[in-house]
């Protein structure tokens, strides 16, 4: 310890510069978890906020919740052992009719139709009662400068929505989610003119039994997993990230191995002295924690800092679970380094600094 | 006399390609409390050798080294290290300083590995005396060549090893300096009772060794007349 902190104070340039290194990388690292994670997140927010353990689409949907067709039969016909809703989803375009530009208010968003006493609305909201035309979206329409009581409309037909309120993390597949009655959300999808009473998908808490052949149930994992582009967009950034992490441990090996191994003959004169391969390979193995340490509590800070100013303009998801799995892989790689340089010190022959 | 170093019938043979070269024939030395022995000869003349097989930095081929009376040659890497932190105090050419700790520092390293309490009063007397004292807290970078080897030799009794084993002490000094360093070796070694061991190239400092020894061609013999 004595020797390890000495030399980082007495060095300060040397290792500030490679604290820097350690921190942007971990700084990239962290960024690019907490992007992937906010985009996937974003994929999946309306979905997890159900808090639903199982959905159930018809077969012939082909694992599409907006392809599924569902009358009041099915709904009756799935035997689940908790409660279970009825859900709409469809996609729309709105605009803002009072805009300057009506085309350029235009937005991707979903509807989704529920039953105003189904726990798919929003527990935040529970005191607002969807009817008519009033509707519960998500608040990054707020963003875009929706405030409640404003209304708005739908590209290629005259009805019009008036917001009652905002909710949180609700979006699908990174568009924004607008609650409404499912009636509301029938008349939209099929017309006002002899509406049927169809419905996308039956949203399930518990297990379900004994599915009529035309149905199918999905655990609420892999309804997501079905989602297009989700899994392949995981996967991709999971792979970046993890080789992100293998190179950096790399980077911080190599940088602690050429540490260790420009000061070979000043370890060769301390083993001369005396001074055991322990102690010596212990003053590596806590320089290289205390480097990493320096590092990596930059980049968290600098993530941190990132995630206030960026949070409103993309997807940044802090997810600690995945941070403290990063930061777990880069102290065990950078243990590594340190034991592979611990190696090259155990070799030094303190004959040599001698000079013999 | 306490004999502290007691070496018999050493020798060191080094591998050269397909052939054997006995770089140290056998070698009979000995080394009493309050002596400090010159040891000279040219260079590839087996001196190094000799003083790596005393500080114990190689084993010998045949032979043994006893240090205070115990075996020393026969132990295996890490009791030697230990020996060497505790008992031998090394003086080397190339300075035994660690450049990133100032001088103090480098003297409470020793504490620090041995987790045992700092020595204030003896290492406030050792900096007065080797003249130490108003460059304590500097590192070795900022020091003179006579001033970083009067801080090695601080360094080197610091812990009160029983011997201490220079290499060219004076190598990097100029004339004036290196009588200084020399003369106050001698008087370290006569006052703490130490055995010290001198492998130098210059014979002037040769007047205050109490006993030289010749190296050539790997045999070791007294020089009788100085």
């Amino acid at each position: 310890m004595f020797l390890a902190i000495k030399e980082l104070k007495h060095s300060k340039t040397k290792f500030a510069l490679i604290i820097a290194v350690v921190s942007l990388i971990s700084y990239l690292v962290y960024c690019l978890t907490s992007l992937a994670n906010g985009l996937a997140s974003s994929y999946t927010n309306a979905v997890e906020k159900w808090h639903a353990d199982q959905v159930v689409l018809t077969v012939d949907a082909n694992d599409n919740l907006m392809m599924s067709f569902m009358g009041q039969e099915d709904f009756d016909a799935v035997d689940a052992n908790g409660s279970k809703a009825r859900i709409g989803l469809f996609p729309a375009v709105i605009n803002d009719p009072l805009a300057d530009n009506v085309l350029d208010s235009r937005l991707d968003v979903y509807f989704l139709g529920i039953d105003d006493d189904s726990f798919i609305k929003p527990s935040e909201l529970e005191d607002l009662t969807l009817t008519g035309n009033q509707v519960i979206v998500d608040e990054e329409l707020r963003n875009e400068g929706y405030e409640v009581g404003d209304v708005f409309g739908v590209t290629g037909s005259t009805m019009q929505y008036e917001i009652i309120g905002f909710s949180s993390n609700t979006t699908y597949q990174t568009a924004p989610v607008v609650f409404m009655s499912l009636d509301t959300w029938q008349e939209y999808r099929y017309g006002s003119f002899n509406t049927p009473n169809l419905f996308s998908g039956v949203v399930v808490k518990g297990e379900t039994s004994d599915l009529p052949s035309n149905l199918l149930s999905y655990t609420t994992k892999d309804f997501i997993a079905t989602l297009p582009g989700y899994t392949a967009q995981v996967l991709t950034f999971s792979v970046m990230i993890v080789f992100l992490i293998i190179i950096t441990a790399f980077v911080l090996g190599i940088f602690i191995y050429v540490l260790t191994i420009q000061k070979t003959s000043m370890f060769g004169v301390m083993k001369a002295q005396g001074i055991s391969n322990g102690y010596i390979s212990l003053s590596v193995i806590v320089q290289t924690f205390l480097l990493v340490s320096f590092g990596v509590v930059i980049g968290l800070v600098l993530t941190t800092l990132t995630g206030i100013f960026l949070s409103d303009v993309i997807p940044f998801a802090v997810n600690l679970m995945f941070y403290s799995l990063i930061t777990a892989a880069f102290f065990l790689f950078a243990l590594f380094g340190g034991l592979f340089s611990v190696s090259a010190v155990l070799k030094i022959d303190p004959l040599k600094a001698i000079g013999g | 006399m306490k004999l502290l170093i007691e070496m018999t019938g050493v020798t060191k043979d080094f591998l050269q390609g397909d052939n054997v070269i006995r770089a140290l024939k056998e070698t009979n030395f000995t080394a009493y409390e309050g002596e400090l022995i010159g040891i000279v000869g040219p260079s590839g003349s087996g001196k190094s050798t000799f003083l790596t097989i005393l500080g114990g930095l190689q084993k010998p081929t045949t032979g043994r080294v006893l240090l205070n009376g115990k075996p020393f040659s026969e132990l295996d890497i890490n009791e030697k290290s230990k020996i060497r932190l505790e008992n031998i105090g090394f003086i080397l050419q190339a300075s035994n300083l660690i450049p990133f700790l100032t001088i103090k520092e480098q003297m409470i390293l020793y504490n620090k590995i041995t987790k045992t309490k700092v020595n204030q009063t003896w290492m406030n007397e050792l900096f007065l005396k080797l003249d130490v004292e108003k460059i304590k807290n500097k590192y070795p970078n900022e020091l003179s060549g006579g001033e970083r080897q009067r801080s090695a030799i601080a360094k080197a009794l610091y812990h009160q090893p029983s011997v201490i084993f220079a290499d060219e002490p004076t190598a990097s000094l100029d004339t004036n300096r290196a009588f200084e360093v020399v003369k106050l070796l001698a008087r370290e070694t006569k006052e703490q009772k130490k055995a010290t061991i001198m492998v130098t190239h210059d014979e002037r400092m040769l007047e205050f060794c109490d006993k030289v020894y010749v190296i050539v061609d790997g045999v070791l013999s007294e020089r009788t007349s100085t």
